[in-house]
């Protein structure tokens, strides 16, 4: 009965005996199925990746490896003054965009869980800054943030404000940037949200009213605790997109002026490809992975229940 | 009261579409203005402006975004093929046969959990890898590269399309005597047939808008519309009408294919945890 065991399918036959599998057939033909893929992941994610960490031992000059230098690389990254600022930015970066999306968007989700007409095209435009090229998003931005008479400035001294000097000012360009990728990613913290909240028994709301229960304690006590686990997820999911930020500052401020707009992607993109300081450049690599698995593994336990039911 | 709760929903509605969509007004205006009307307040064409499509022909015209676009478009197919071809065996096997060590389990999260690794990290080891295999400036690296990081949404997606078709229809063929292949082939993909096209179609929207491979690897000849757009500005200057169009000949594919694939884009994005 062990290889049995293997295979749900080979249970529901062993009930009977007419319809039973060979016990051995299912238990190759799997792997044919699954082989593929994961050999696919072990020869471009798990191989390149140990590749990565064997060139961070070494020092390069000019895209050539010169020779062993142990730690050095991660060294380095403790006394190097601009990766120290562009993981400033980041961290700027990362709280400004994560804690609006989440905010407006589960808050705009809150209040248009209802029927409604037109919910049909509202989701469908939602769905537009999400799969627009985030390259062209950020190239665009820089006609909408044109200084001299853009739209935005435009706007502003409609309604009596004075002139913002979106790109050329260092803080500005790096909320010009942060307010890109709002635009582009609030949708999708609102468009989850609602699937979760439409996913939610309106028997339990039922109940609530009967007890006589406020709309305000629905939220606290009723929908909010039964969210709770999508939101971390929606949040896991967006703290380890907003960590990894690169295209919208390249496309938009190419990471200035200055260094003000320079985040850890493109401080790191710039060694490889710019100073072919390989080494230096996956140990950057390794630290960003290494805070975005503290992340993960705070979030993670939070979310669990979620994909439980894949067994 | 009541009738004031209304009328500010339907306030916050506008304004949220009104912010959404303004972007893309604004890039399509632009694209349809010619050079002096651009600084221009004028919103409304053939009322306030004489549309022209003169900078879509001579972008279009123009060998290097016709190139780009091309590139983009093999890129795009061949990448979310493989992953599609891969995926679906993987999800399949994840959805009905059980593995011990690793577990099922353990295999889903061991996919998924590819999609946390920043990309950037792969920038070093690919360049030298592919330069190791003469593969810099090769639309083969980018087919690639984007098949591998969009396998995880197909493996997740798929697994769970197949877990919602009934297993009767398959246990009937296994009891006529097919083999798994034969009723994975002649019963499976027919019936989640919607199901893979829409992977496949999620896959090629995110392998077109994939720009820092793109950026990294190529140089002159593999060069795709996200890497053209993104040195526009420096070679030729900020050009509203060229940006106009430029950006939405990058856009409007993605966007489309998203509009196409809509009713599976929730689970792609939160990896499985939501039906959508």
């Amino acid at each position: 009965m062990d290889s049995a065991g293997d295979n749900r399918r080979s249970v529901e036959y062993g009930a009977d005996p007419k319809t039973a599998q060979p016990k051995g057939r299912t238990d190759r033909v799997k792997y044919l199925f699954i082989g593929p893929a994961v050999i696919w992941v072990l020869a471009f994610t798990i191989f390149p990746l140990l590749y990565a960490l064997y060139t961070s031992f070494y020092t390069y000059r000019f895209g050539q490896r010169l020779g062993f230098v142990g730690l050095d690389n991660f060294v380095r990254i403790f006394g190097d003054v601009n990766l120290l600022s562009s993981l400033r930015v980041t961290l700027i970066f990362v709280v400004g965009t994560v804690a609006t999306e989440m905010i407006l968007g589960v808050g705009l989700a809150l209040l248009l869980n209802r029927e409604m007409r037109g919910k049909n095209v509202t989701r469908g435009i939602a769905t537009l800054p999400l799969f627009a090229t985030p390259v062209a998003v950020g190239y665009l931005a820089i006609t909408l943030y044109y200084e001299q008479d853009g739209p935005i400035n435009s706007l502003i001294s409609a309604l009596g404000g004075r002139d913002v000097p979106w790109l050329s000012d260092p803080v500005w360009a790096l909320v010009a940037v942060i307010l890109v990728d709002i635009w582009q990613w609030t949708p999708f913290v609102f468009l989850v949200t609602l699937s979760g909240l439409q996913s939610l028994s309106s028997e339990l709301y039922d109940a609530a009213r009967v007890d006589g229960a406020s709309s305000l304690q629905n939220l606290r006590f009723l929908t909010l605790p039964l969210l709770a686990p999508l939101l971390w997820l929606i949040l896991l999911l967006r703290l380890v997109e907003a960590f990894r930020v690169f295209d919208i500052p390249v496309s938009l401020t190419l990471g200035g002026p200055g260094r003000a707009t320079e985040v850890y992607s493109l401080y790191t993109y710039r060694t490889a490809m710019r100073f072919f300081d390989h080494g230096y450049a996956a140990a950057q690599g390794f630290l960003l992975l290494v805070i975005v698995m503290l992340i993960v593994s705070v979030i993670f336990s939070r979310v669990r229940g979620l994909y439980e039911e894949e067994g | 009261m009541r009738l004031v709760y209304r009328a500010g929903l339907w306030l916050v509605t506008i304004l949220a579409l009104v912010w959404v969509l303004f972007p893309f007004y604004w890039a399509f205006l632009n694209s349809i203005k010619t050079p002096d009307e651009t600084f221009q307040p004028t919103w409304i064409p053939f009322l306030q402006f004489q549309p022209t499509l003169e900078h879509w022909r001579s972008q279009l015209a123009t060998p290097e975004i016709r190139h780009a676009l091309l590139n983009s478009t093999i890129i795009s197919i061949g990448a979310a093929t493989i992953a599609l071809l891969l995926g679906t065996l993987a999800a399949y096997a994840l959805a009905r046969f059980r593995f011990k060590r690793p577990s099922n389990g353990a295999l889903t999260t061991w996919f998924i959990s590819q999609r946390v690794l920043p990309p950037v990290m792969f920038v070093t080891p690919f360049f030298l890898l592919m330069r190791q295999f003469g593969l810099l400036d090769s639309v083969l690296a980018l087919v690639l590269l984007n098949a591998t990081f969009t396998l995880p949404f197909a493996v997740i997606i798929l697994s769970q399309t197949f877990r919602e078709l009934p297993r009767e229809l398959e246990e009937a063929a296994l009891v006529d005597g097919a083999s798994y292949f034969q009723s994975f082939l002649s019963i499976v993909l027919p019936l989640t047939l919607p199901g893979l096209a829409a992977t496949w179609i999620i896959c090629m929207a995110f392998s077109w808008n994939e720009f820092l491979f793109a950026l990294s690897l190529t140089s002159k000849s593999a060069i795709p519309m996200p890497v053209i757009i993104a040195g526009a500005e420096h070679t030729r200057g900020v050009q509203f009408w060229f940006v106009g169009v430029n950006v939405l000949l990058t856009m409007l594919v993605p966007i489309v294919l998203a509009l196409l694939a809509q009713r599976y884009i929730i689970r792609g994005l939160t990896l499985g945890a939501l039906k959508g």
